[in-house]
């Protein structure tokens, strides 16, 4: 039906025929992007439910005037407070600084780790399968859990590391009682837990390197360092970024180890932007400036993202030339 | 209903305004979730007077408040069941940590769920009360009712002229003591914190205990209890008169109360390790045998007396000492747990009867003499077979009362600042100085509304 109507509105007559040919598949194609649209639309609608609904919300409290009450949200009207309310906090800017360089820091520790073990691995030829196991003991745990082992060693009274710490003649630091100490304690909390998971995707793009370019290396000489760095690491540049993406992305929404770990203290040292934004809507029910600083966190992440593909997208070109 | 309706039409108008947030469909989805939650929030509080109901069903919010032997909480709901059997009432367990018991809470009520019953905090009121999260229950309960309660009680659960909690139970700091050590080195119980400092340095001198004085000095609520006694002893307080502005600098209070605090750690009297300490650390350290004396609750004197605990027996209590100069006893922060009506409750009859005979004279004696908790109605506080059963409170007519700045809505931000001023003192992170001025900055800033 679609095609008789459309055969007479094409132009000239005798090219009629032409299009008719041509038109065919394209009225083909629109039908199935028809029928494509109709199957997806229930799981767009759900997606649309509990995602862009729950943004877009949030990006709409941000520029209220909200008043939380026993019948939900009262909006008193648009207003740009929330942001310069966000932006003029010393404790944003902390948040945001500490966030940034939380990110940056575990990122690079998990990246130069990951990779390590990733190489010992792959050379491992018995006991591999166990080692991978055991090495994903920590990602698998649940951060909570995980978080709250953590807290149980770094106790000041009956904690391992302070005993340890004092056995070795440094006195009783309380760990989590300084700045410094809980920044550094909770920093290698995230780089216990995530390394594993940079390992293996480090290892799976190891094993997927051609065998043939090493043994040339070897042929022309090339010492191990060298190996590393001209042939295994260039090589490696796409699974790499794949790999910092997904950290960064993860790191950035920092919760839940700071939340049972530190409660964001000593005083606001180990306060993320997740944190921040989580007390002022649960804890003083500042939903306005609470939605602001989410929805400033999701845009960041979101040009953060974008940035990180450009790059991504770039080295998988540089490959395939 | 009609509020909550408009409210929404109201939202629906600004979400279009602002095309382009979200898609279309957003909008039929946007109207699906929240025509769903209308339904709940409808329920109108004012519409009936409900007198004493004897039956339907209730949900009762409350956290695990003893923490060995049987559960204080069931006792309860099995008694109240016995004197009405047509009222069932189901427990719903909160959470142990005060503020995700509270966020869990107000996301619920907000949301047109939640418990009919609420144990809450008795530094909710305003907050609750502010944000309409709970009953005025002033409004169904005579003023009869309220003179039950003991002096001071009923002020703190109000805001603006309502009272919106019952009192359950009440609580507030103690000075716990090693009485053997005490007596083997002839020492008194301090009345001052001065005194406290030099017996705890003499008995710790004699390897008799590792530490001092152990109290609350955490990055949380228990920070800013502690530091209230200690600043309201030096005469100070952290809010003027009428409840808008700081006054912690007004005069040297507080920075005498934080150089106190700081110089415990300093000295060697309380533990480095003071700053990450909430009540279950200061409490293993007493109960392990490891300090002289500890700042507590009330459940603390049950709990160094039971079984797993090193100093069974030789253990005293007293109200807190105070600064040299002013008069015994210092003051106790007053703590404690309130019962509320959520707004959406469906059977506010059956809440008030459950509320009125929890706080009536056989529920108050179950928990006094047999969970060593501090009853809150006169009656049952005042009888001689109670204050028998219970050390503690024996103790309670010669303590002191100071309760925290919660008249204020923005309380929790109010508390932030302090107690994390507090505990980077007690660190030594920062100086008492350093620390005051931001406290005392972070306070108004709170005040104005200007915190996040």
């Amino acid at each position: 039906m679609a095609t008789v109507i459309a055969a007479p509105s094409a132009p000239g007559g005798p090219e009629g025929s032409v299009v008719e040919v041509i038109g065919r598949p394209d009225q083909h194609r629109k039908r199935m992007a028809r029928l494509g649209w109709m199957f997806t639309t229930p799981a767009l609608i759900f997606i649309g439910a509990v995602t862009l609904f729950p943004i877009g919300f949030a990006v709409l409290l941000s520029f209220e005037n909200v008043n939380v009450t026993g019948s939900g949200f009262q909006l008193n009207g648009l207003t740009t407070a929330n942001y310069s309310l966000v932006f003029g906090n010393s404790t944003w800017h902390y948040a945001l600084a500490f966030t940034l360089g939380f990110t940056f820091v575990t990122v690079v520790i998990e990246l130069v780790l990951g990779t390590m073990i990733a190489l010992v691995l792959e050379r491992l030829t018995r006991g591999r399968g166990w080692m991978m196991a055991l090495l994903l003991i920590p990602w698998s745990l649940i951060t909570v859990i995980s978080a709250k082992l953590w807290a149980y060693i770094y106790d000041p009274t009956f904690g391992i590391a302070d005993s340890i710490l004092h056995g070795l003649g440094l006195g009783d630091p309380t760990i989590l009682g300084t700045n410094a100490g809980a920044i550094i304690g909770m920093i290698i909390a995230e780089v216990w837990k995530t390394t594993p998971f940079v390992a293996i995707i480090v290892l799976a793009g190891l094993v997927m390197l051609p065998q043939e370019i090493y043994e040339a290396a070897d042929v022309d000489g090339a010492s191990g360092w060298t190996t590393f760095w001209r042939v295994t690491f260039p090589l490696l540049r796409p699974t790499l970024a794949l790999a910092v993406l997904f950290r960064v992305l993860q790191a950035f929404g920092l919760f839940d180890l700071p939340f049972v770990l530190t409660q964001g203290g000593p005083g606001h040292a180990t306060t993320s932007l997740a944190v921040l934004g989580y007390d002022a809507m649960f804890q003083n029910l500042e939903f306005g400036p609470g939605s602001a600083v989410a929805t400033t966190t999701a845009l960041l992440v979101v040009m953060g993202c974008m940035l990180f593909l450009k790059v991504f997208k770039a080295q998988v070109g540089e490959e395939d030339l | 209903m009609s509020a909550v309706t408009a409210s929404i039409r109201n939202l629906a108008d600004r979400r279009v305004a602002i095309a382009g947030l979200a898609a279309a469909f957003v909008a039929g989805v946007f109207a699906l979730v929240s025509g769903g939650s209308t339904a709940s929030a409808a329920k109108s509080p004012m519409a009936t007077a409900p007198g004493n109901a004897t039956s339907g069903t209730i949900t009762w919010w409350a956290s695990p408040i003893s923490t060995s032997g049987p559960d204080v909480r069931k006792v309860w709901i099995a008694a109240f069941e016995k004197a009405y059997p047509h009222i069932k009432v189901t427990l719903i367990s909160a959470p142990t940590d005060t503020d995700t018991n509270r966020a869990t809470l107000t996301t619920q009520i907000s949301g047109g769920a939640g418990p009919d019953v609420f144990m809450g905090d008795v530094i909710w009121p305003a907050q609750f009360g502010a944000h309409q999260l709970a009953l005025p229950l002033s409004k169904y309960e005579p003023a009869s009712y309220w003179s039950t309660f003991a002096p001071g009680l009923v002020a703190g659960a109000t805001y603006k002229g309502q009272v919106y909690g019952a009192p359950l139970f009440e609580d507030q700091g103690f000075l716990y003591y090693r009485k053997d050590l005490l007596a083997k080195d002839h020492l008194a119980v301090p009345t001052t914190w001065e005194q406290l400092q030099t017996e705890a340095k003499e008995i710790q001198s004699k390897g008799q205990t590792k530490y001092g004085y152990v109290f609350e000095g955490a990055d949380y609520e228990g920070a800013t209890c502690d530091f209230m006694e200690f600043l309201t002893d030096a005469g100070g307080a952290v809010l003027n008169s009428t409840g808008t502005k700081s006054a912690l600098t007004a005069n040297g209070g507080a920075l005498e109360a934080l150089t106190f605090e700081r110089e415990l750690v300093s000295s060697g009297v309380s533990p480095t390790a003071e700053s990450t300490f909430q009540e279950p650390q200061a409490m293993t350290a007493f109960q392990d045998g490891q300090a002289a004396f500890l700042r507590n609750w009330d459940y603390a004197y049950a709990t160094s007396n039971a079984s797993g605990s090193d100093v069974i027996g030789k253990v005293g209590v007293a109200p807190l000492p105070t600064f040299q100069g002013h008069s015994y006893p210092g003051y106790s922060n007053i703590g404690g747990w309130n019962l509320y009506v959520n707004p959406h409750s469906k059977n506010i009859a059956a809440d008030l009867t459950f509320i009125k005979w929890m706080t009536g004279v056989q529920a108050q004696t179950i928990q006094a003499t047999q969970f060593s908790q501090i009853p809150t109605i006169t009656s049952v506080r005042d009888e001689a077979k109670v204050i028998k059963s219970n050390a503690v409170l024996a103790v309670v007519p010669k303590t002191r009362l100071v309760p925290r700045p919660a008249q204020t809505p923005d309380y929790p931000a109010v508390s932030q600042a302090i107690y994390q001023n507090v505990s980077a003192v007690i660190s030594g992170q920062s100086s008492p100085k350093a620390a005051l001025s931001n406290m005392n900055s972070g306070v108004n800033t709170a005040l104005g509304g200007g915190g996040l």
